[in-house]
């Protein structure tokens, strides 16, 4: 595990050193897990991270999703990238998280970055009202098309009946 | 809303009116028209009787000249319209129990007592009482005008085709060149019928048939130029009994392979079946029609299968020849059967092929070995194979 | 007044979703005569909202909740699902069980691809190939409800372990129905993959090139077909599969006719670990007992695994109570999808449902 671990520390490590202390969430001890690497970075730093995460051989979003925290007025946006074509980072999923305002949702798109995002940034626009900025196609992808409630995946929306 | 005493007294006034007005259309009919015309009419005894015992039936429908030496018994009846249908209906019978042997299944089971053998009246009672639905912006003359013409032209295709020396509709000098020029009209059929059901995939169907027809006709016809000149006739008489000594397909092997492959195409069958493509274009062409109007097209499609089946027969395999202590036309059966087999076995091991590459069968290959297989038929008469 | 819009000699249809050429999704296709111009995709006619369901029902009543996406490979999309709940609840399943899963997976990713290979099939209007493996399926369809009960929704995996353990008996009609299996795909190999027509119809169809599928997010066998030799399986081994020998099938060309050749190649190998899993399985408890009300400790996990379709991913934020605060699927026909306008467009007509289910595109699992 020790050397597998290592692989995940100089990851992290080569970000940190780029980007400060801000790229760790919950201190050193959250941010790292076997085959887990989890980073943070601000929505205006977002892009320039992910163009390094990019570089650094992380080339598939495998997921891409939103949570809504009403408590603490916050969405929190969550890109998974693994790496299908680099032998080292095969076994590693890095999370990459940023925290957007419940009331002005809206960052820039990393399908510049990663084609691959384009659905799934569709997919959380639509359910959580989240804009991304530069998207060569901000559209309801699987809603209906007369659907006028709130997105529906957000808090505040409460399914009937329960 | 209509309660049901209306529709009673609806049903009440209809057969009022009905008996009020028959006796003054039938009994001037019966009592003025027919004797005026000199036709012989059966009396009240010998029809009662008729319908009771089918032997006494003949003299009665001999008098009235629709017997069978009669020209129009020989169309609708025997050997046309009707006893084409007839194998048509045991060909789609044969072809869904083929299919289901090959697929390991067991095919129709139910209808009848035997392996489902009145399945083909099931389907046809079901066509039949299925609503005919047309699409609102159809055009409605042509779109029923289609499935009749359909039908129409293949039935036409029985005209000269004979099925045994004293078995024949009608006799032509050149009997093996009207089917041909029937089976070009075809793809006009399914282009009227495509345009008309104003259907995005039917009218794709539709043109996918015109250029299908450019990648067949050609080899097609001439495919069969080596046996004219074998044969030495373009009557399909002096053809079969060209094959008294060798029947053409072993001279002609490469002809009759061509004629077989173009005939799958121009019958739409599962390799070349573009124009009905189910998984890109629905139904292709047929998408639009339901009920009987698809029952007809089906029942052409079949015919016609039986048409080329028996041209194929008689080009070939020497039609009605055999050895004697058969009748000739048990022969053209048993020969039948097998070339319907061979022509059915496609559909279970090929998949369909795309556009581009059967013009491109069509027009390299086929028409090249059609060239080839003309020169051979040439040297072939020049040595004398046959005669 | 009506607007109509004319683009040169263009034609627009609506392929689905009511077509039997597409499952319940829309593809909007224009063509130029006979060649595809643009297509787009229109996902979500079956869209349930599964990710929002998630969070008003417990950790075990997602179960059978979840699996309902993809049926016919209803262990596949519930095997991350329960890896990532087994995390936040804090158990581990016993040994047995880990081997008794892989056996079910596997199962489950022969009954996918068989069914796939029977609709390929008749796609290309090959209707023998659609009757072989459907037939076949069967029997795999016995073997996998002798274990979980019924015939595709078996709700069999649990946080802890699995549901019961493998009937008596199981290992000897395994076996048989294998050798049967290797036997007919043999005889599917004559029939289809060595069919002349077959192969004019698929190679050279719809090249997906190594570049191209990596940057597009494409999983699963689409993506090995294209040359990357990406398997969950192998990349982060979970339940045991690091014990187990197995090769992951991978061809370079990355047309149509290699992404047929990696799933059948799939089953040969799934019937290998089959056969490895029983073996090596020794006798001990499937499940771990848990007693009182399943709640996750509060925070965040992900996990993901190979299913029939590629690799599956979900990431549950818990915020310590009974209910799932927050369920993402990530499912791979969903990111399959962004390849279809990006194949079709350029080939001609005739190829769309070649190279549409050749990503074996699976609609409800795409729209959640």
């Amino acid at each position: 595990m020790s050397e597998s671990n290592s692989v995940e520390k100089r990851i992290l490590e080569s970000l940190k050193s780029k980007f400060g202390e801000s790229i760790l969430e919950d201190g050193w001890e959250g941010a790292l897990a076997p085959k887990r690497i989890k980073t943070f970075a601000s929505r205006e730093k977002i892009v320039e991270v992910a163009q390094a995460i990019k570089e650094l051989g992380f080339d598939q979003v495998i997921s891409q999703g939103g949570t809504d925290y009403p408590k603490d007025d916050i969405f929190k946006v969550n890109y998974h990238l693994i790496a299908v074509d680099n032998e080292e980072l095969k076994p590693i999923i890095l999370s990459l998280a940023t925290k957007l305002p419940r009331n002005d949702p809206k960052m820039s798109t990393l399908t510049n970055v990663w084609r691959s995002a384009e659905f799934h940034e569709q997919e959380t626009f639509e359910n959580f009202g989240i804009f991304f900025e530069g998207h060569p196609r901000m559209e309801r992808l699987l809603l209906p098309e007369d659907w006028d409630d709130i997105p529906p995946l957000r808090k505040e929306f409460t399914l009937p009946g329960r | 809303m209509e309660t049901f005493e209306d529709f009673l007294k609806r049903i009440i006034v209809v057969v009022f009116w009905l008996l009020l007005l028959l006796p003054f259309i039938i009994f001037p009919f019966i009592f003025i028209v027919v004797p005026a015309l000199g036709i012989p009419l059966p009396t009240a005894n010998q029809v009662l009787t008729a319908l009771l015992d089918p032997l006494k039936a003949l003299p009665l429908v001999n008098d009235l000249g629709l017997g069978p030496s009669s020209l129009f018994f020989k169309i609708a009846a025997f050997p046309g319209f009707t006893f084409a249908a007839l194998v048509a209906t045991g060909i789609i019978l044969y072809e869904r129990k083929l299919m289901a042997k090959v697929q390991v299944r067991v095919g129709p089971l139910y209808a009848g007592r035997f392996e489902g053998i009145l399945q083909p009246i099931a389907d046809l009672v079901k066509l039949l009482f299925k609503e005919l639905l047309v699409p609102a912006k159809a055009d409605k003359t042509f779109f029923f005008i289609a499935p009749s013409l359909s039908l129409a032209l293949a039935t036409a295709l029985l005209a000269v085709i004979p099925l045994a020396p004293d078995i024949f509709i009608a006799r032509s000098e050149v009997s093996l060149l009207i089917p041909f020029a029937i089976i070009g009209l075809t793809p006009l059929v399914i282009l009227i019928a495509a345009w008309a059901s104003s259907n995005k995939f039917a009218f794709i169907g539709g043109l996918r048939a015109l250029h299908q027809l450019i990648a067949y006709e050609i080899p097609m016809m001439l495919s069969l130029v080596g046996v004219v000149i074998l044969s030495g006739s373009l009557d399909l008489f002096g053809i079969v009994e060209a094959q008294r000594g060798l029947w053409f397909i072993l001279p002609q092997l490469l002809g009759a392979s061509i004629f077989y492959v173009t005939m799958l195409s121009e019958l739409e069958r599962i390799p070349f079946d573009l124009p009905e493509a189910d998984t890109e274009l629905v139904a292709g062409w047929l998408t639009e029609y339901s009920g009987m109007h698809f029952g007809l097209l089906q029942l052409a499609t079949y015919v016609k299968f039986y048409a080329l089946a028996v041209l194929f027969t008689l080009i070939f395999l020497g039609g009605w020849i055999g050895p004697a202590f058969l009748p000739p036309f048990a022969w053209l059966l048993i020969k039948l059967f097998f070339v319907i087999t061979f022509m059915l076995l496609p559909r279970a091991f090929m998949p369909r092929v795309r556009m581009d590459q059967l013009i491109r069968l069509g027009w390299v290959w086929l028409i090249m070995l059609a060239f080839v297989n003309l020169f051979i038929a040439l040297v072939q008469a020049s040595i004398g194979v046959i005669l | 007044m009506e607007v109509v819009e004319r683009q040169g000699d263009y034609l627009t249809m609506s392929v689905g979703p009511q077509h039997p050429g597409s499952g319940h999704m829309r593809l909007i296709v224009t063509v130029d005569g006979d060649i595809i111009v643009k297509v787009k995709p229109d996902p979500g006619y079956v869209h349930r909202g599964a990710e929002k369901m998630c969070e008003v029902r417990t950790y075990i009543q997602n179960i059978p909740h979840l699996e309902r996406p993809v049926i016919i490979d209803s262990c596949g999309i519930l095997f991350a699902y329960v890896l990532a709940a087994e995390e936040l609840i804090g158990v581990q399943p016993p040994p047995r069980a880990q081997y008794i899963r892989i056996i079910m997976a596997e199962l489950n990713r022969i009954i996918s691809h068989m069914y796939w290979l029977s609709i390929y099939g008749i796609f290309m209007g090959h209707s023998t190939m659609f009757m072989w493996p459907m037939g076949d399926r069967e029997l795999f369809i016995d073997l996998a409800a002798s274990i979980g009960g019924t015939r595709v929704t078996f709700s069999y995996f649990i946080p802890g372990g699995v549901r019961n353990d493998i009937p008596p008996g199981f290992k000897e009609k395994a076996l048989k129905t294998f050798d049967y299996f290797v036997k007919r795909l043999k005889e599917y190999e004559k029939i289809y993959f060595n069919n002349p027509l077959v192969l004019k119809r698929t190679q050279g169809v719809g090249v997906f090139k190594r570049e191209d599928a990596i940057s597009l997010g494409v999983t699963g066998p689409n993506l090995r077909a294209s040359g990357v030799a990406s398997d969950t399986r192998k990349d982060e081994p979970y339940s045991m599969y690091d014990t187990i020998d197995f090769d992951i099938p991978t061809y370079r060309e990355g047309d149509s006719y290699s992404r047929a050749w990696v799933r059948l190649e799939e089953m040969r190998e799934s019937m290998k670990i089959i056969r490895q899993a029983i073996d090596k399985m020794e006798a001990g408890p499937v499940k771990q007992p848990m007693r009182g009300q399943i709640k996750g400790k509060v925070g965040e996990a992900f996990a993901r695994t190979e299913a029939a379709r590629g690799t599956m991913f979900y990431h549950i934020v818990s915020d310590g109570g009974k209910f799932p605060y927050r369920v993402k699927i990530s499912v791979p026909s969903f990111r399959n999808l962004i390849a279809m306008s990006h194949l079709l467009e350029g080939n001609r007509l005739a190829d769309m449902p070649v190279i549409y289910w050749g990503l074996d595109y699976w609609p409800v699992e795409a729209d959640r």
